[in-house]
């Protein structure tokens, strides 16, 4: 059993009070790892691939624990070989680039540090707003052109010092149908909307949305346009309720549901609907899990603080009141320290599949056999398909990571999709790896994940909160953006294919052409598409809809969504590498649960889908 | 950088790499050695690029066997790599493949890299896993006749030179409405060919609807009777694969599907990069087809007032006669190739063949600004070739990589004269039956063909006939 911490405000917060007896990261852990030699020569365990799904206690769990580890330990599977896919060249250029930008703050900022990436100024280019902290958030507005190095120039919002100060995370949507995208803000404090202009101005609309920001510490957002609203509903998800009896402990605040009225011409969203309880979510996402057409809303959260508490999925009904799922329903109970939740459709079923970020390691779940239509059961794939991430894959610090924002995405064009997650220590955390590079997961095509982090260049001793992983230079490769806690942030432009030597007759260069390339530099990877959906009214950018890219007898599923990761969002094109292919079919299944016809689109482009077109257009970027 | 002076070791290279693996002379493969693609770089000097041609030769026409790694048992035929759930029941299947033993099983009239007779039509489809649909039923695939492939580098040099002309054109008028912040349309035009029009808006965005004859992305595809085919070395690695099994490591290889032995034949890296080269370098070299002067004064009087009625009937505005080139370097990798294919830039430095190095270069005519006239008689574009009362060429059910059942690209004409039967299948054993068979765009040179006198359609045919792929 842990005591509470003598002090109101914890050192290490987020999960994050080392707890009496190892709860984490025990003297037995300890031992057992570090007997193990060289963890590069050695299988990659999970710490625990059962923790949090012990019923009943939550952090009571050590002595367990440890058992679990030993057994772990001992049925230990080969390996994972490293990629065999390309791997991508991150180079870091955020100063290069323009941007100086650093998440800053004491406790209350030992968590959020997010970011969101959208288009504020009409070039389709997308723009940066930073959480800063303590300090005051950011914009950079792009100014890269296509397929070249990096540029951003910050730009004064005119928004005051009150507005942007206290800024853990940020999310853009268009909330009023204006046709330029707006801005939620995730404080430490009142939250804030901000409504956005021509030539990325923005205002505050919290009196114009009849919006109370209220005085929560909020940590996680997410929004859904439900079935014949012409505004987003919005979830608020909040983190410790620090005016509560015995804060931190046991004290997560409620998360909060905003449902719109229709004003004129705009939203009124007076009614704050409590999601009670809160457990201390670190992230939220309205998602459609079994494809009904009608998303819920899945909220991860921090172990740490929260008391009887587990993961969460609620269901969200139009005009109905929210409720859990509940263990009848087949949901299963899940504590762990949720950071992060990124979606990705794995095997391309149509159903998604989630990351959910935590100490230790990494959870992928995919439904289980047992899951039915209404039955949101679950089984954790991680271990089998190397996805833990559980501790850091370079140097000699052998303890668990601390993982935040995590994002599905297709970094080399291959096809498959790849899993990043952001890492670092919460603050002086003794018994978590202080260095704790970030995950480059790349999907491999065995199904499993092969890390690539090191290689990639993205590997740096930073302490990564939030991240965007987006094509900043509209090159077709996507590039990363990860908001550090205490340092720039780091801004990773992908630069194709690092040229590593392989073996004649792999199809990638071998011999004296590999070390030629190796001089000359990466090379291209696999062929793309980006696709921007339009349509008319309500939810012009089709927040919910779902896009199919097939490519032979593989399709590629991404859904356009407000929410997820670690406080950090992004609005725009969406990415899907198609490897090989020279041509791919698109389908959109809108919002509404219509499907598209068919759109036939040549590789490598950017394209704009209008509902009811009967061509997808195709966008240039400047050169 | 360029490699001049480097021609003998160069040739050196590619006869090491064949001799020092080579097998019992009575071997039963074509693959025991692999050239090597790190000997290919820069410009090949005559004697390199013979040597790469020569082993070309070889593998164009040897015998693949089991193993070579012919078969692709747990593969289909489709060119992203795709796996098959079970194997066929047979490994060699007239439909969906394996359908034939060797480039030149195919490729042989009237010589090695020719074109077929009916019997060797193949059945392009896009690939199903399950080997039960790979049928010959033509809602399942369409039938096509074997083309011929004399001429085919300065064909893809054409192809290539065309490709940065109009997207060239797109970038300016994209450059121009983002600077004017106005839309600007403009006309999509090259080496006298039109394209159609763009519209760019100063956003960025294409309005593309008025493009004609032309993928979307301005790429011209100059290969297939489809036109889909962007590159000679694309087209090779669809077909190795296709038609005997052979799967080419920079497409099926572990970057792209994580195996060596993508197809489950038991071989693995069955074809190097270096051997796709030494197939582009043969075919690339292939001299083109030549007009002949006919024997007898009959004839050739015949052929000469045929020559007009080709002009005076209007076969010329799709059959052009010649377009004019500006380089005869033939780099491999080419620039427009996409992943799957070796890329230029995947390389440290492609190789350049020169095609002017080959002796049939030198009778090539030009104009007067040194541009080679390439005598295809086509236009590298895409037509409707079909309509309601002529419809014999819009026999397809499928459209193909986009391009829909009545549209294929104008058939080049040179070589006419040696490679009957003709249409996309190759089911017209004459050229006048070609000529009626004509319809949509080439309807009215058609319909000004058939009402002509006997002695003009005849002078025509005479013509065409002189159109031949020389000894």
């Amino acid at each position: 059993m842990e005591k509470p911490a003598p002090l109101r405000a914890p050192l290490c917060p987020a999960g994050h009070l080392p707890h009496t007896g190892g709860d984490c990261a025990g003297r037995l852990f300890r031992q057992l790892l570090c007997n193990a030699g060289d963890w590069r020569n050695h299988s990659r365990q999970p710490i625990s691939p059962l923790v949090g799904e012990m019923p009943g206690r939550a952090e009571g769990g050590a002595k367990g624990r440890h058992l679990l580890i030993a057994l772990s330990l001992l049925t230990a599977t080969p390996a994972a070989a490293g990629p065999l896919n390309d791997i991508p060249a991150m180079h870091e250029e955020a100063l290069a680039a323009g941007i100086e930008h650093a998440y800053r703050g004491p406790w209350e900022y030992f968590v959020g540090g997010g970011a969101a990436s959208f288009d504020c100024n009409g070039d389709r280019l997308p723009d940066l707003f930073l959480a800063g902290g303590k300090d005051p958030a950011r914009l950079y507005v792009n100014e890269s052109t296509a397929g070249g190095p990096l540029r951003f120039a910050a730009r004064d919002t005119g928004l005051s010092q009150r507005t942007l100060e206290k800024v853990l995370g940020a999310y853009p949507l268009d909330i009023d149908n204006d046709g330029h995208l707006d801005l939620a803000l995730l404080r430490l404090g009142e939250n804030v909307l901000l409504k956005g202009g021509p030539e990325c101005t923005f205002r505050q609309a919290n009196a114009l949305f009849a919006f109370d920001g209220g005085n929560a510490w909020t940590t996680a957002f997410s929004a859904s346009w439900e079935e014949g609203n012409a505004f987003p509903t919005l979830a608020f998800g909040n983190y410790v309720d620090r005016s509560a009896p015995g804060s931190p402990w046991g004290t997560c605040h409620d998360n909060a549901l905003y449902r719109p009225e229709a004003g004129e011409g705009r939203p009124r969203y007076a009614e704050r609907r409590p999601l009670s309880p809160g457990y201390c979510a670190l992230s939220m996402l309205f998602t459609d899990w079994n494809r009904s057409g009608t998303p819920d809303l899945r909220i991860t959260n921090d172990r740490h603080y929260y008391r009887g508490g587990e993961e969460q999925l609620w269901h969200i009904e139009p005009g109905r009141a929210p409720r859990l799922f509940s263990r009848s329903e087949g949901w299963r109970h899940l504590t762990i320290w949720g950071m992060g939740i990124a979606e990705g459709d794995l095997n391309s079923d149509g159903y998604p599949e989630y990351a959910l970020t935590s100490m230790g390691d990494t959870k992928l779940q995919m439904l289980d056999e047992e899951a039915e239509e209404d039955r949101p059961i679950y089984t954790d794939i991680a271990y089998d398909r190397g996805a833990t991430a559980h501790r850091p894959y370079i140097g000699e610090d052998l303890k668990p990571s601390t993982g935040w924002h995590a994002e599905f995405a297709d970094f080399n064009n291959d096809g498959l999709l790849d899993l990043f997650i952001a890492k670092g220590n919460v603050e002086q955390m003794p018994d978590f790896a202080a260095v704790d590079p970030d995950n480059l997961l790349l999907g491999q095509w065995d199904g499993r994940f092969a890390e690539a982090g090191a290689e990639a260049g993205i590997g740096l001793p930073t302490k990564g909160r939030g991240a965007i992983v987006d094509d900043f230079n509209m090159d077709g490769m996507l590039d990363l953006l990860v908001v550090n806690r205490e340092e720039n942030v780091s801004l990773f432009r992908n630069l194709g294919a690092r040229a590593i030597p392989g073996e004649a007759g792999t199809g990638f260069p071998s011999g004296t052409a590999a070390k030629q390339m190796a001089e000359a530099g990466p090379m291209p990877m696999g062929n793309f598409v980006a696709v921007e959906l339009a349509q008319k009214g309500p939810n012009a950018n089709a927040v919910g809809a779902l896009i199919a890219v097939k490519y032979g007898t593989r399709t590629a599923n991404r859904t356009v969504q407000v929410g997820g990761g670690h406080a950090s969002g992004h609005s725009g094109f969406v990415h899907a590498g198609v490897g090989t292919a020279e041509r791919a079919e698109i389908r959109v299944k809108w919002p509404d649960g219509e499907w598209s016809p068919p759109y036939r689109v040549f590789a490598n482009n950017f394209v704009r889908i209008e509902r009811g077109a009967a061509e997808a257009r195709y966008w240039y970027p400047a050169e | 950088m360029k490699r001049v002076g480097r021609a003998p070791a160069l040739a050196a290279a590619v006869l090491i790499a064949a001799a020092s693996a080579a097998a019992e002379p009575w071997h039963e493969g074509v693959m025991s050695r692999h050239v090597d693609q790190d000997a290919l770089s820069g410009t090949l000097d005559k004697a390199a690029l013979e040597a790469l041609r020569e082993r070309g030769e070889e593998l164009f026409v040897g015998h693949f066997t089991p193993a070579d790694g012919v078969g692709r048992p747990f593969a289909t035929q489709a060119i992203v790599p795709t796996k098959r759930k079970r194997p066929p029941e047979n490994a060699f299947f007239r439909s969906a493949g394996l359908d034939a033993n060797a480039c030149a099983g195919c490729h042989n009239l009237p010589a090695t890299g020719g074109a077929g007779d009916f019997v060797t039509n193949v059945f392009v489809s896009e690939g199903f896993e399950s080997a039960d649909f790979d049928s010959l039923d033509p809602q399942f695939s369409n039938e096509r006749g074997t083309n011929h492939l004399f001429g085919a580098g300065l064909i893809e040099l054409l192809a290539r030179e065309m490709t940065v002309d109009l997207q060239r054109m797109r970038r300016e008028a994209l450059a121009k409405a983002r600077r004017q912040g106005s839309a600007v349309t403009a006309r999509l035009a090259s080496k006298g060919v039109d394209f159609g029009v763009i519209v760019a808006e100063p956003d960025g965005m294409l309005d593309l609807s008025a493009v004609a004859g032309v993928d979307h992305d301005l790429v011209i595809r100059p290969f297939s009777q489809k036109g889909v085919m962007t590159s000679l070395r694309q087209f090779t690695v669809n077909a190795l694969n296709h038609h005997h099994g052979m799967q080419a490591s920079e497409r099926f290889g572990p970057r792209w599907t994580g195996e060596r032995d993508h197809d489950g034949d038991g071989v693995e890296d069955e074809v190097s990069e270096g051997d796709v080269s030494a197939l582009v370098a043969w075919q690339a070299g292939l001299k083109p087809p030549v007009e002949r002067t006919p024997d007898g004064p009959e004839w050739q009087a015949a052929a000469r007032k045929g020559s007009a009625v080709f002009d005076a009937l209007g076969c010329n505005e799709c059959h052009r006669r010649a377009l004019p080139l500006q380089s005869l370097s033939f780099a491999d990798p080419g620039p427009l190739d996409m992943a799957g294919t070796l890329r230029g830039s995947e390389l440290a430095e492609p190789a350049v063949y020169d095609l002017a190095l080959l002796d049939w270069a030198r009778g090539l005519p030009r104009n007067g600004k040194g541009a080679v006239l390439v005598p295809l008689f086509g236009d590298l574009k895409r037509h409707t070739i079909a309509d309601q009362e002529v419809a014999a060429l819009g026999n397809e059910l499928l459209a193909q990589r986009f391009v829909e059942r009545n549209v294929f690209m104008t058939a080049e004409l040179w070589g006419a004269g040696s490679t009957a039967p003709y249409g996309h299948r190759n089911d017209l054993s004459t050229l006048d039956e070609v000529i009626r068979a004509h319809g949509g765009e080439g309807r009215a040179a058609r319909d000004r063909y058939v009402e002509a006198a006997e002695e003009e359609r005849g002078a025509l045919i005479a013509f065409l006939r002189t159109l031949v792929i020389g000894p």
